[in-house]
């Protein structure tokens, strides 16, 4: 009888042990997707991935907003800024093996040759902060904000 | 000199081919402007696909517009993005998320000229505008293509043409096109259109 009952102790213990692993695979496992998910939310990763943004770019003068489309092909990151009227900002390519951004065409208003050093250097931040799964980078030195919010896949079309 | 008669009649058709169309084109845009004069009000659905040229992507987003005369505007996005535009007079209203900012065309440049551009389109007083665009027309199946050449500076840096689609029997705006200098394209076509209903003044408050 003794025996019975702490072989059923033995056992309600173990389960006990069980379900608190289970519960604790569970939290770490939902806890690493969402990280997982949210990493690749952010950035394209693949070949051939897109992904789309929410994009404000905020100067101390005026702020600039849009929509940002990244096109992954190879070892690049092809990129377009517009806003939401569809006017283009600015078209560029970040090359991720050399960290640098080439930029193609720009809106007048922002086509001025001390803006591209600036732009430049702050969409390669932007680029490192996403692949980490940040959505801003506050340049600090010239007071400009960048926030990318990724936009829901569903919406897209 | 039966070659220089024929040089001179050849010349004489084409003075009157292009006195024709001149004249057929002047026809087209007074009916377009008869209509935007006796559009008090006008509001519609507009579906608006951007066509990244680079990427070989677009975005289609989508909304509601409605416009007062002679100066009122609201341009609304609802999806994938909620963004408002609301012009009325001089003053220009841009609405995202919590933000609300505004601005007044006469001391912003750029607004000034989206406002002008907005606003002209719509009702189709571009057409008219000589100084802004160089306007050629023609017709196609049920609609009348006009193609706008910018003329000024500010304009010509940021499109190569606007084409404007009018329905023949409505003299109304359906499509807008804008083609940009780096070869992206923006597609505008408005739908379920109503004029002169009542508009609540509340839509172009700032």
């Amino acid at each position: 009888m003794r025996k019975t009952l702490k072989f059923d102790t033995e056992k309600q213990n173990l389960w006990r042990a069980i379900r608190g692993w289970q519960r604790h695979f569970c939290v770490m496992f939902f806890i690493s997707f969402s990280i997982l998910l949210s990493a690749q939310s952010v950035f394209p990763h693949t070949d051939g991935e897109r992904t789309r943004y929410a994009a404000t770019i905020e100067m101390q003068r005026g702020y600039l907003s849009g929509i940002c489309i990244l096109l992954r092909e190879g070892d690049t990151i092809k990129g377009s800024l517009f806003n939401e009227f569809g006017i283009s900002a600015i078209d560029f390519t970040y090359y991720i093996n050399k960290d640098k951004v080439k930029l193609h065409s720009m809106l007048p208003m922002l086509d001025k040759w001390y803006m591209h050093r600036v732009l430049r250097h702050d969409l390669c931040e932007l680029f490192h902060r996403l692949q980490e799964g940040e959505t801003s980078y506050r340049n600090e030195h010239h007071k400009i904000d960048y926030q990318f919010i990724p936009l829901p896949n569903e919406t897209d079309q | 000199m039966k070659r220089f008669l024929l040089s001179l009649l050849t010349l004489f058709v084409m003075v009157l081919c292009t006195f024709a169309q001149n004249n057929g084109q002047a026809e087209i845009i007074r009916k377009i402007n008869a209509t935007a004069t006796s559009m008090k009000t006008m509001q519609a659905d507009f579906v608006q696909t951007k066509h990244v040229k680079m990427l070989g992507d677009k975005l289609v987003s989508r909304g509601r517009m409605y416009y007062q005369q002679a100066d009122r505007l609201r341009w609304e996005y609802t999806t994938p993005y909620a963004y408002t535009f609301v012009l009325n007079g001089q003053r220009v209203l841009l609405r995202k998320g919590q933000r609300s900012d505004v601005m007044d065309t006469k001391q912003n440049k750029m607004f000034r000229e989206i406002a002008r551009l907005m606003m002209n389109t719509v009702t189709g007083q571009s057409l008219t505008s000589g100084k802004d665009f160089k306007v050629s027309i023609a017709t196609s199946g049920s609609e009348w293509l006009a193609t706008l050449t910018p003329q000024r500076k500010e304009m010509k840096q940021m499109f190569q043409r606007i084409m404007l689609h009018f329905s023949k029997t409505t003299s109304m705006i359906s499509i807008i096109e804008l083609t940009e200098r780096n070869g992206d394209r923006t597609v505008i076509q408005l739908k379920n259109v109503q004029k002169n209903k009542a508009i609540n003044a509340k839509n172009f408050e700032i």
